[in-house]
């Protein structure tokens, strides 16, 4: 072997110096000894806007709250007891205890009665007209959504039948109130009227089409007018758009039932419906979550029910009298809130609805979710 | 992306900067509201740089906003009551522009011919008392018409309204009781009925509901063809709301006018009044300063200038009664006293 | 029972179909060309046409979602992507939830009292900071669904390259999944579109065309109640084509929901 010394090794030509090569932003913090990288600003800016979230819970209750201090002190727990809401002063002459005017220096004594709100008669309405459109939606949503899961996947109609269901839930409240009063109050009226003249006879039927009233001392019975514009026309306008969100939930929450269940209760013999039955006893806690969600949407819904009920802010226990809910007092009063004691008490209102609406909320999320976890857990 | 947002920004703040052009916003009394459009439309075609918003929400609305400042006048038939003018703070000015009448619209399918009714009957039928339409008292002022044995349904405000106010004190003039159970006011609880937004409310439902009765300014009734009844006044006649039946119930305004303009003008002596009539009127404070630029002030004051003198051969087509002459001179008066900067305005020019 | 459940189903499209059907018909009835292009005359008798609410709503939306959609969506990556840093992420996603189902009317006496009072008057920001607060836990959410759906692998991958992490939500999970982050925007759009109750007492209503967001603002949901509620026949056949033209305008915007979620489930 020749003796040859080891060859030079062409080492490739220094790499060129970084100033010439653009360099990261990152890089260039790096270098600088700065600590904010792309990491830490989108990490801050994705955080501050959870809080911003959790910040507008917070304004909504703080600031309603403020606003409704003064109704507040002024009329404390009597405010979800009293019936009257009267936002005008009352002149009266002074009676005595025996009923008669009392008269001074030959003269009637005038006192006045200072403005008096209470908000029985709305949250008498908002929950007669959610019950009315829980009575109304929840056969006809839990029906659907045992068809959508159990009929629809095997004639292949489930996805067009989900579309035109969710569809209904996207048709705006306005849309509803103008059906609503175009369509549904005529059509009421109709009925009203011949269910009056038919029923209106009967015993135990006299409470739905005759009222009482106090005037003054006497009292006087009247029949209610049968006008179409109602709490059964609120009723129904709200079950038909709480429709699409129990039906939607439900078919989720009976979609999650494991198959095991429902084979296991075929194997034994069980038709149809008694296996249906079973899917719905086994998800009740999470299709009592779905009622729940309805509820909260149908006692929120403003614009539909302003235009079909009536705005009569008076408890009357027909079904076919003018009533009030929390949501269209607002929107009749607050823009003309003539004092601001009366501004005060239509956002104790408010708050009162927002406090209900939150409650129905989580009570729903816990009870859907809940089942949720706890049968996720289970597999 | 970014030129979108630019060009979007460039339209939201290139809006804000000041045009040659004028906006006034007014708000209030719907009574008053299809003259008032009719007047801003005529008005914005000899002076098209001048643009006058007016949003019909009622009196209290209207009262609240000029309290507040969020609008440069109000509209109200109700004039500012003592606890009203002190939440406003500075002296107000009530300038009548029209005078009006509240009129009981009815809805009877198959009624033919014209019902009377009187101030007595209609506050008992407010207060729920009189409960069908074939009553007694009804039938007795209306013989020979055949009257249906159907429910009636009272119609009211839900917000806070002048017309309200004229109509309820009107009823307290003629039934103790009433004024004792439900009272006059801006917005009172009504015992019975059904109840509508503004005067465009109550007409629709007096429309869409067989058997309901509802008060409401007359330009609504007539313009829907909406029968109304005739009134029994003071002197005991039974008179039709027209612009002359109304004008002369405004006749003897002028006498009272000495400290404010705001008069009432219901219930008044006369063969020929109309008793539910009423005054409406503009409300702005007297010194203009809180709308904040001259040439909107100066806008303001030509505006009811013009309104209460040429814009009033617009009041009868439209079934208002016009200012009686002395009365526009009161207002002539009143509109001079309104001051800018310390001096009034009409002086300047 | 089988057939009570097939009748229940038929029971609800019927309603669907007639309330949609009536609408379609009075809407179809009473549509022109005026409606688009003329501004209320002020007259009762011709009124006019829609022009100034199209725009106005236009206008609001495009304000609130200046605000809610940034919000919204820096929300739902945080649930998604930083949910374990913290401790807060699981009450934020509880809240989220809840919020979106406040009724919208107290929203806009929230509006009110914060940005009508302090203001002086009725603004087109208080209908639109309004709607935003309607838009923002919706977004927040559906983005927050929409990105866990993206696979981890793709995250893994990115951050084996060296990526950090900003990095990698920025230029690999929120690309992969921008169809359905984008239709969790368009759904919030079209809940906000037809909201009526929020703008009621904070942007009011206004005849006129307005761009100024510091006055009165109109908008094609309080035109059509304003319209609706009214006695004039003439008036309220405009309301009847605005509704015409809103629900199309959700039907749209329901339809490129679906068609783009489905064209994104047949990607993966």
């Amino acid at each position: 072997m020749p003796a040859t010394a080891p060859a030079q090794i062409e080492l490739p030509p220094p790499a060129p110096p970084q100033s010439r090569r653009r360099r990261e932003w990152s890089s260039i913090m790096q270098d600088r000894g700065l600590r904010l990288s792309s990491d830490t600003v989108l990490s801050w800016l994705t955080r501050g806007s959870s809080l911003a979230i959790l910040g507008m819970l917070v304004t909504l209750l703080v600031v309603l709250t403020i606003a409704a201090v003064p109704s507040m002190k002024a009329y404390g727990l009597s405010f979800l007891t009293s019936s009257e809401w009267r936002p005008n002063e009352l002149e009266q002459p002074r009676r005595g205890p025996d009923g008669k005017v009392v008269m001074e220096d030959g003269e009637l004594v005038i006192e006045t009665l200072p403005p008096q709100f209470g908000a029985l008669p709305v949250i008498y309405g908002t929950a007669v007209s959610s019950a009315l459109a829980l009575l109304f939606a929840v056969p006809l949503s839990l029906g659907a959504a045992l068809f959508l899961v159990r009929i629809a996947p095997r004639i292949k109609v489930s996805a067009p039948v989900s579309f035109l269901i969710e569809f209904l839930a996207a048709i705006p409240s306005i849309a509803y109130g103008i059906w609503g009063l175009f369509v549904l109050v005529p059509f009421l009226q109709g009925v009203e009227m011949s269910l009056h003249q038919s029923l209106a006879h009967v015993p135990g039927l006299h409470w739905m089409f005759y009222s009482t009233l106090q005037v003054g001392t006497s009292t006087v019975e009247r029949p209610i007018a049968m006008t179409g514009r109602d709490m059964l026309c609120g009723g129904l306008i709200l079950g038909i758009m709480v429709l699409p969100i129990i039906t939607a939930v439900s078919r989720d929450v009976l979609s999650a039932v494991p198959r095991a269940q429902i084979e296991g209760t075929q194997a034994l013999g069980a038709t149809w419906w008694q296996s249906s039955w079973e899917m719905l006893r086994y998800s009740r806690s999470g299709l009592f979550g779905a009622i729940m969600l309805g509820l909260a949407r149908a006692s929120g819904e403003t614009m539909a029910v302003t235009m079909v009920i009536g705005n009569n802010n008076q408890i009357v226990l027909s079904p076919f009298a003018p009533a009030q809910t929390m949501s269209s007092l607002l929107a009749n009063e607050f823009a003309e809130a003539s004092s601001e004691l009366h501004r005060s008490a239509l956002v104790q209102v408010a708050l009162i609805l927002l406090l209900m609406s939150l409650a129905f909320n989580v009570a729903a999320r816990w009870l859907v979710v809940g089942k949720e976890a706890r049968t996720a857990a289970a597999h | 992306m970014v030129r979108w947002f630019m060009s979007l920004a460039a339209v939201v703040l290139g809006a804000s900067v000041a045009s040659a052009e004028v906006r006034l916003q007014g708000a209030g009394a719907t009574f008053p509201n299809p003259i008032y459009q009719r007047w801003v439309t005529e008005y914005q075609k000899s002076h098209p740089d001048v643009k006058i918003d007016y949003q019909s929400i009622g009196s209290g609305g209207g009262i609240k906003g000029i309290t507040e400042k969020t609008i440069d006048f109000a509209g109200s038939d109700a004039p500012m009551s003592k606890k009203e003018l002190d939440a406003a703070g500075a002296p107000v000015v009530h300038i009548p522009t029209v005078a009006g009448s509240v009129v009981l619209a009815y809805n009877l399918p198959g009624f033919k011919g014209e019902l009377k009714l009187t101030g007595p009957i209609v506050a008992d039928i407010y207060l729920g008392k009189i409960t069908r339409w074939n009553d007694a008292a009804i039938a007795a002022i209306n013989p020979g018409v055949r009257l249906p044995a159907s429910a009636i349904t009272p119609a009211w405000r839900t917000d806070g309204s002048g017309t309200t106010f004229v109509f309820t004190n009107y009823l307290a003039t003629q039934s103790d009781q009433y004024k004792e159970t439900v009272g006059a006011g801006k917005q009172v609880k009504w015992p019975v009925g059904q109840g509508g937004k503004g005067n465009e409310g109550v007409t629709a439902v007096v429309q869409g509901t067989p058997g309901a009765i509802g008060y409401i300014e007359v330009n609504y009734a007539n313009a829907n063809k909406i029968p109304h009844a005739l009134m029994q006044n003071k002197d005991g006649k039974y008179v039709k709301a027209t612009p002359e039946s109304v004008a002369a119930a405004g006749a003897g305004a002028v006498q009272q006018m000495d400290k404010s303009l705001a008069v009432d003008i219901w219930n008044q002596p006369g063969a020929d009044s109309y008793p539910i009539a009423a005054f409406t009127y503009i409300i702005v404070y007297k010194d203009l300063g809180y709308l904040k630029d001259g040439a909107k002030a100066k806008a303001l004051v030509d505006f009811l200038g013009w309104a209460t003198t040429t814009g009033q051969s617009l009041a009868s087509e439209m079934d208002y009664a016009p200012l009686a002459a002395p009365v526009q001179a009161k207002v002539k008066e009143a509109i001079g006293g309104l001051i800018w900067d310390g001096k009034p305005v009409l002086a300047a020019n | 029972m089988f057939v009570v459940c097939v009748l229940f189903t038929l029971t609800i499209l019927t309603i669907l179909g007639l309330v949609i059907g009536y609408l379609i018909w009075i809407g179809a009835g009473s549509l022109s060309i005026k409606f688009f292009t003329e501004l209320p005359s002020g007259k009762v008798a011709d009124p006019g046409g829609m022009k100034h609410a199209l725009i106005g709503t236009a206008v609001l939306i495009g304000l609130a979602s200046l605000v809610g959609i940034p919000l919204g969506l820096l929300a739902g990556i945080y649930l998604s992507e930083y949910s374990r840093e913290w401790w807060l992420a699981s009450p934020v996603r509880f809240i989220s939830d809840v919020l979106a189902g406040v009724p919208s009317i107290v929203v806009g006496i929230l509006g009110y009292e914060l940005l009508v009072v302090p203001l002086g008057r009725y603004n087109g920001w208080a209908g639109a900071m309004a709607l935003a607060f309607i838009m923002v836990p919706i977004v927040a959410r559906t983005t927050e669904e929409m990105l866990r759906l993206v696979p981890h692998s793709y995250r893994e991958a990115s951050l084996a390259l060296g990526a950090t992490k900003a990095r990698t939500i920025l230029r690999v999970v929120l690309p992969a999944a921008t169809g359905s982050v984008v239709t969790g925007i368009m759904l919030a759009i079209a809940r906000v579109a037809g909201e009526t109750a929020p703008l009621l007492f904070t942007a009011l209503g206004s005849r006129f065309l307005t761009t100024n967001p510091n006055l009165p603002f109109p908008s094609l949901t309080v035109q059509i109640f304003t319209y609706a509620t009214g006695p004039y026949p003439e008036q309220k056949r405009l309301a009847w084509a605005g509704i015409l033209v809103l629900i199309c305008l959700i039907f749209v915007l329901n339809l490129a929901i679906r068609l783009t979620a489905r064209s994104v489930r047949v990607a993966k």
